[in-house]
């Protein structure tokens, strides 16, 4: 807390007054940057810390939503993109360089604790060194993995070992004595509770888990590698469908959209906008059945009524979705500046299906209460257990689901505008309970959310003037965005706010395509949940944070 | 109906096949060919019940289908499944506890059918009635516990440890509760014996609107009824109580490291002691094999009883969640335990007041 000077509880800067901020800054501040997106203070690598306290605690940026590293011909640079949990659209950002020689630069791990993996990723994909940092291993890579697969000088035809060592359990040594031992137990990569390849490095005490550390990047698929590999007009869309796969593909093409039309300045129909909209709620709807059969899974054991039941709504979504898109799970239905074709013909037929399943969604919703909510043994699992306080969440960079289930206002199609959601009437779902309960409760009831949106999209496309049903924007074919150009969106996913940061080098490809993953840094705060709780507690906190391993590992 | 109890399948036999003439080595002969037909009887239900009806069961509580590709009803799984148990490779530990490790299942599978010798399943078949029978039921069905414990220790797995050590836990947590209500019957009856229990469930109790309801215990005292299956399902670590096993905590428990013909008979144990609780339920508290029609249909009401019992647990299955197992243990010793010496002090006074 080195600049701090006493605990102001309203911040000093209104708006986005940069240049109030760089006064505020002062002499940290060498030099600064224009992106798309928000001012950029450039700071020495060995400041970094004194900038970041200053901006969350005098200016109010309490929100690390994403730490972008990147390799120049000349130097490395990282930028802290930060944002307010109350305002995301005020948005700042603090562009660290380094030498090529020494690329070493401050943690911003004592600010913010979301830096902890964000700095561990870009050590590890890039090879930026950051002083100070409590525990700079490899986190997507193996840890024997040799160079750094972003960085320039990278040679990826070199052979790596990857070596099959036990596992050490970190709290041995506080334990010598016979009396308290503690067990180390692997959860994974293949168990039954981790919703895919995931690894919980857990430490056990009896039954109480003393230590966990989740191992992730066994589903690296070297997601931005290959976004930078393709061209924006169409090689890129593909991809966002492989991240959050559990059908919530359209949100995850919309956090590409985004970026990418905002960075080439496109405009995109209403009517488009409308189609959008609607697919994403769906897809959102797909998300979190998923997310809630799945935790029945967890709490209640086999294969149950829930689950089963589950699976049954989110196969109805599907059907529409294959309607809308073709596809059930890759959709590939966006483009830039729109989306690939209009309704379905016949479009009566798809209105009628798609209203029958929002008919019926109110009922199956009460079922899952009756069978979930309701069901007492549940609640004395899910109540009181995994507790994530709203300041935790803030610091470990939660949002989506689970922040909401922690209290935190935050919804960024409310708070930062996109699509056709400022024109519809929803409300963002909050509970104040902090733990599993809440999660389930939140999830539950952002379907009625989405469903109410849906409803109205389909009223405005039902109505909507035959001759202005434009779905497509004029696009150039070839997209060559200005060079260094840098932008940073973010859209809420289905599992919380998915960011893309693009920059642009001149040329028909992203020079830099950062993906933002919520799960990603949902999953950070497991320990913070799961430390001193029961294993069982510990896979249904798992469970509730509703990961993707695709969108996790990237 | 009491008189055709008291003979016992043995005798039967020997009677059928003329062996009382041999002495000794004919009563062992009657006696084993006797307890081949009731072992074989058990084993053909855990046969339906493990690969068909569970499955069945499940899928109707969760709008599926399930198997219906071989057979009629998709019966013939049952062949097919047992064909694909039976040939998959049994796979050992490198660091299992040899002699432990191979006859874990073997005594959970035998010990769950010791049980089956003193159950009095009507239409004659009832292979011994000795006057602890009660208690024995009780005994060797406690055997199990061991299985779980050498299974557990044995398998060299953290996770079967785990399970093990749950295992344990939950069974002498709610063994208590069990033998404590099941004592409270016994206040009523005065014996241990079996076929004694069975047959003074036979009188009347009240008659209501012409139809006489039977006094079975489940009527006199269903506060006793509940206390029981509940530690039952305790006992045999089905949902809500499936911790040792607690597939998305523990991968399976005790028999995670388990394969092939183990497997197998872990499995057949676990349906055997579902079928066995719902034996000692139907007799204890249902009347054994008592219904309407002549008494030669014994075994068919003892089979729907029991039949009864493993659909309760096969819904439970499917809609009530696992309790975590420090609430486990405390529902044992706070809550199960407290209750079933309520239960068993007040039937004392009442018996006593009453009789």
């Amino acid at each position: 807390m080195s600049t701090q000077k006493e605990t102001p509880d309203k911040p000093v800067v209104e708006g986005v007054d940069y240049d109030a901020l760089e006064d505020l800054l002062g002499e940290t501040v060498i030099d600064r940057e224009s992106h798309l997106n928000a001012e950029g203070f450039v700071v020495r690598p060995d400041e970094v810390q004194d900038a970041l306290f200053t901006l969350r605690d005098e200016a109010g940026f309490d929100h690390l939503s994403c730490l972008t590293a990147q390799e120049y011909e000349d130097r490395y640079e990282s930028i802290y993109h930060l944002k307010k949990y109350d305002d995301p659209t005020e948005e700042v950002s603090v562009v660290v360089p380094t030498s090529k020689e020494e690329p070493v630069s401050q943690t911003a791990e004592p600010v913010y604790r979301t830096a902890d993996w964000h700095e561990r990723e870009a050590y590890d994909l890039i090879g930026i060194d950051y002083d100070g940092h409590p525990d700079l291993r490899r986190i997507l890579l193996p840890e024997t993995w040799q160079g750094h697969p972003l960085g320039k000088d990278y040679d990826q035809d070199k052979p790596q070992l990857v070596s099959f060592d036990e596992h050490a359990n970190p709290l041995q040594e506080d334990h010598a004595d016979a009396e308290s031992d503690t067990m180390f137990v692997n959860i994974g990569p293949h168990h039954p509770a981790t919703h895919g390849v995931l690894h919980l490095e857990t430490t056990l005490d009896g039954e109480t888990v003393a230590d966990v550390d989740p191992d992730v990047g066994y589903l690296h698929r070297c997601e931005e590698q290959m976004a930078q590999q393709g061209t924006y007009r169409h090689q890129i869309m593909p991809y966002p469908d492989r991240w959050d796969y559990s059908s919530a593909g359209l949100l995850n093409e919309w956090a590409y959209a985004r970026a990418a039309e905002d960075l080439a300045d496109l405009d995109v129909p209403e009517y488009a906008q409308v189609i959008r909209t609607m697919g994403a709620e769906l897809c959102r709807i797909a998300g979190h059945m998923l997310a809630v059969g799945t935790f029945a899974l967890d709490v209640y054991g086999d294969f149950t009524a829930i689950f089963m039941y589950a699976m049954r709504d989110r196969e109805k979504v599907q059907t529409i979705l294959e309607d809308l898109t073709g596809q059930r799970m890759m959709f590939n239905y966006f483009r830039l500046g729109g989306v690939a074709w209009d309704l379905p013909e016949p479009r009566d037929e798809f209105f009628e299906k798609t209203r029958d399943f929002l008919d019926d969604l109110p009922e199956a919703l009460e079922e899952y209460h009756d069978l979930m909510t309701g069901n007492e043994i549940f609640q004395s699992r899910c109540l009181d257990t995994g507790i994530l306080e709203p300041e935790a969440a803030k610091s470990l960079g939660a949002t989506g689901p689970v922040a909401r289930g922690s209290g935190i206002d935050y919804d960024l199609r409310r708070d930062d505008p996109y699509g056709y959601y400022d024109e519809l009437d929803w409300d963002v779902v909050t509970e104040d309970g902090c733990d599993n309960y809440s999660r389930v409760l939140v999830r539950l009831q952002e379907v009625e959310q989405s469903a109410k949106i849906i409803q109205q999209c389909i009223d405005l496309l039902e109505d909507w003037p035959e001759e202005d049903r434009d779905i497509q924007s004029n696009v150039p074919r070839t997209l060559k965005p200005d060079p260094d150009t840098e932008i940073y969106r973010a859209v809420e996913g289905a599992k919380g706010e998915l960011g893309i940061y693009i920059r642009s080098d001149g040329t028909d490809k992203p020079a830099r395509f950062k993906i933002r993953s919520p799960c990603f840094h949902n999953l950070s705060t497991l320990p913070e949940m799961a430390n001193g709780e029961f294993l069982a507690d510990m896979i249904a906190s798992l469970g509730s944070l509703d990961i993707i391993l695709g969108e996790v590992d990237r | 109906m009491i008189a055709q109890q008291k003979t016992l399948l043995p005798d039967r036999v020997s009677g059928l096949l003329g062996l009382g003439q041999y002495g000794v080595a004919g009563d062992l002969v009657a006696a084993f060919l006797a307890a081949f037909l009731v072992g074989n009887l058990m084993l053909a239900m855990t046969g339906v019940a493990g690969p068909w009806a569970k499955r069945k069961i499940t899928a109707a509580f969760t709008d599926r289908i399930a198997v219906d590709r071989i057979g009629p009803f998709g019966l013939f799984i049952i062949v097919a499944d047992a064909v694909r148990l039976l040939s998959k490779e049994l796979i050992i530990p490198k660091n299992a506890d040899r002699p432990a490790f191979d006859l874990a299942p073997i005594v959970v599978a035998s010990s769950a059918l010791l049980g089956f010798a003193v159950i009095p399943m009507g239409t004659g078949i009832h292979l011994a009635d000795p006057e602890v029978g009660l208690a024995y039921v009780f005994a060797v069905a406690g055997i199990a516990s061991i299985g779980l414990a050498m299974g557990g220790y044995a398998s060299a797995n953290k996770y079967s440890l785990l399970g093990g050590l749950r295992a344990i836990a939950q069974n002498i947590a709610y063994e208590i509760p069990l033998v404590i209500t099941g004592a409270s019957v016994v206040i009523f009856t005065g014996t241990l014996q079996m076929s004694e229990i069975v047959a003074q469930q036979a009188d009347p109790l009240v008659t209501v609107a012409g139809i006489t309801i039977p006094s079975w215990f489940a009527f006199v005292n269903p506060f006793a009824f509940v206390l029981f299956v509940v530690a039952n399902l305790a006992e045999v670590g089905r949902n809500p109580f499936d911790t040792p096993e607690a597939p998305t905590e523990i991968v399976a428990g005790y028999q995670t490291e388990y394969s092939s013909v183990y497997f197998v008979l872990f499995y057949l144990g676990e349906f055997l002691h579902i079928f066995l609780g719902g034996a000692i339920i139907a007799t204890v508290f249902l009347g054994g094999p008592a219904g309407p029609g002549p008494a030669a249909l014994g075994i068919v009401w003892f089979t729907i009883k029991i039949w009864a019992v493993f659909l309760l647990t096969q819904w439970f299955r499917s809609a009530i969640p696992r309790v975590r197992i420090d609430q486990l243990i405390q529902i044992g010793w706070k809550g199960m335990l407290v209750l079933s010496f309520a239960n068993l002090v007040l039937t004392a006074i009442i018996v006593g007041v009453i009789v």
